[in-house]
């Protein structure tokens, strides 16, 4: 490696670090293209600085943004516009007392079709729902948790919308759970692809305590035992493809479960505690043919 | 979050062209990534924008990342940094108007670490950070958070700018002592 002065060295570390002006900084991208050694030093030290982002905190970007980078990049499949109504109603709503979902006629509640011009991939698309009322498990809906904004909106009805698709990849059956105490607010929702076996947890009550995790488990009669489907992270959002293991019908019929295990999870394998909220898939997204909305 | 070494292998089929695995990455990383611009932005429309510019060039350049050199986040925020960091220096001069919504987006996001989370590189780091005098201290952490200039840090600390510069050089070089490069 060649020997670079301090001038340099530091030239390249408050590259990185960002107090460079703006004539620096066209000054060192150009020593970085003709010189590939210091263009090292300068990628070594935006790694070495660059963990901070660590303890930046995340914000979500509005769901558009991703359509833009579609069309940028020149990607081939762009997606259904997901159109979602506005609502006031909060995220988790706190009114137990209240025993009906509230029936709504609500004809706002659409996946728009007119902005669509391009191709369509999706077959159906869901507009979810969380009722005002929901006690027991009946939330459901669709669930592209990459296309819906911080919170998810609740809707008094769910809507199936039918598109006709050119597309000669059928989509696959999408499956939602609700993780939830008996009579409780949902604390995850999972979702799973039926044909990637993808599993996705979208955590929606409270962090686990200090010093302790959530952990998913799968509880099937075809199984002697609870397996585990791994410590749902601190993240919004859990993406694993762990259901591969498993067949289909036992992936349908169990019971997912979570329970409060030491950090990290579980360490022999087996639950520790009571589930604490518990849940079964609901079939929300027919795979292949469109099936009649219910 | 996916794990580092999720996030590897979805960087290696984003580089193989694999749009479905990008969709992912998109999803797992956007939030960070928005958020890091946006602190230094601090305009939602123009850190849309670097977000934007930022994604294109990660997916056409995806090859270019070394798993060995650098983790994907790491590598990812650098590009959006740069960029975003790249904006404001040039635009300094009309300074940029802060918008109260991007504001409270960023002071909502906690400092969301314990120390637990954190990995051996960023504990690292944080000790040769810590050893530095608690105002330069300030002044490194200032400068990658918030991606303050020297004149802009010279403001904030009532100092002139030739002692920030003389500040950031010293504490780089120490912070480079320290952990051993």
């Amino acid at each position: 490696m060649t020997a670079y002065s301090d001038d340099h060295i530091a030239l390249a570390a408050e590259y990185a670090l960002g107090t460079l002006d703006a004539d620096e900084r066209a000054q060192v991208e150009t020593m970085m293209s003709v010189d590939k050694h210091f263009s090292a030093m300068v990628e070594a030290w935006q790694h070495n600085l660059g963990v901070l982002n660590q303890m930046v905190g995340s914000v979500e970007p509005r769901p558009e943004v991703w359509d833009k980078i579609r069309t940028a990049a020149g990607l081939s499949e762009p997606q259904a516009p997901l159109v979602l109504p506005e609502t006031p109603q909060p995220l988790l709503p706190v009114a137990p007392e209240v025993t009906a979902p509230a029936q709504v006629a609500d004809t706002s509640n659409v996946v728009d079709l007119s902005a669509q011009v391009r191709r369509w991939r999706n077959v159906a698309s869901f507009a979810t729902a969380i009722a005002a009322a929901l006690v027991a498990m009946t939330a459901v809906g669709v669930y592209r948790p990459d296309l819906l904004p911080d919170s998810i909106r609740p809707k008094p009805r769910t809507q199936v919308v039918e598109v006709p698709t050119p597309s000669p990849t059928p989509p696959s059956a999408q499956y939602v759970a609700v993780l939830q105490k008996e009579g409780g607010s949902p604390a995850f929702i999972l979702t799973v692809d039926a044909a990637s076996k993808n599993l996705t947890v979208r955590k929606v009550g409270a962090a686990a305590e200090p010093g302790k995790s959530f952990e998913l488990w799968l509880i099937s009669d075809k199984l002697p035992r609870p397996r585990s489907l791994g410590v749902i992270g601190n993240d919004d959002f859990t993406t694993r493809p762990i259901l591969a293991a498993y067949d289909t019908d036992t992936i349908n019929t169990a019971t997912y479960a979570v329970t409060i295990e030491q950090a990290n999870g579980s360490p022999d394998g087996n639950p520790h505690s009571p589930p604490v909220f518990t849940g079964k898939l609901i079939e929300t997204v027919p795979p292949a043919v469109p099936a009649p909305a219910r | 979050m996916l794990t580092p070494a999720e996030l590897v292998w979805l960087m290696a089929a984003v580089a193989k062209g694999d749009e479905a695995a990008f969709e992912r990455l998109y999803a797992a990383t956007r939030a960070k990534l928005f958020g890091v611009v946006l602190r230094i932005l601090r305009r939602q429309d123009l850190a849309e924008d670097v977000i934007q510019e930022t994604y294109v060039k990660i997916w056409n350049s995806a090859g270019r990342f070394n798993p060995g050199l650098s983790s994907p986040i790491t590598w990812m925020v650098s590009i959006a940094r740069n960029r975003a960091i790249d904006i404001v220096r040039k635009r300094s001069e009309a300074s940029i108007e802060e918008e109260p919504a991007a504001m409270e987006a960023i002071a909502e996001s906690p400092d969301p670490l314990a120390r637990r989370e954190m990995t051996e590189e960023l504990k690292r780091l944080l000790e040769c950070v810590g050893r530095l005098e608690p105002d330069r201290q300030k002044l490194v952490l200032l400068a990658y958070y918030n991606g303050w200039s020297r004149e802009q840090l010279a403001a904030k600390f009532e100092i002139p700018v030739n002692t920030v510069k003389t500040w950031l050089r010293r504490s780089m070089m120490d912070i480079r002592e320290c952990l051993g490069l």
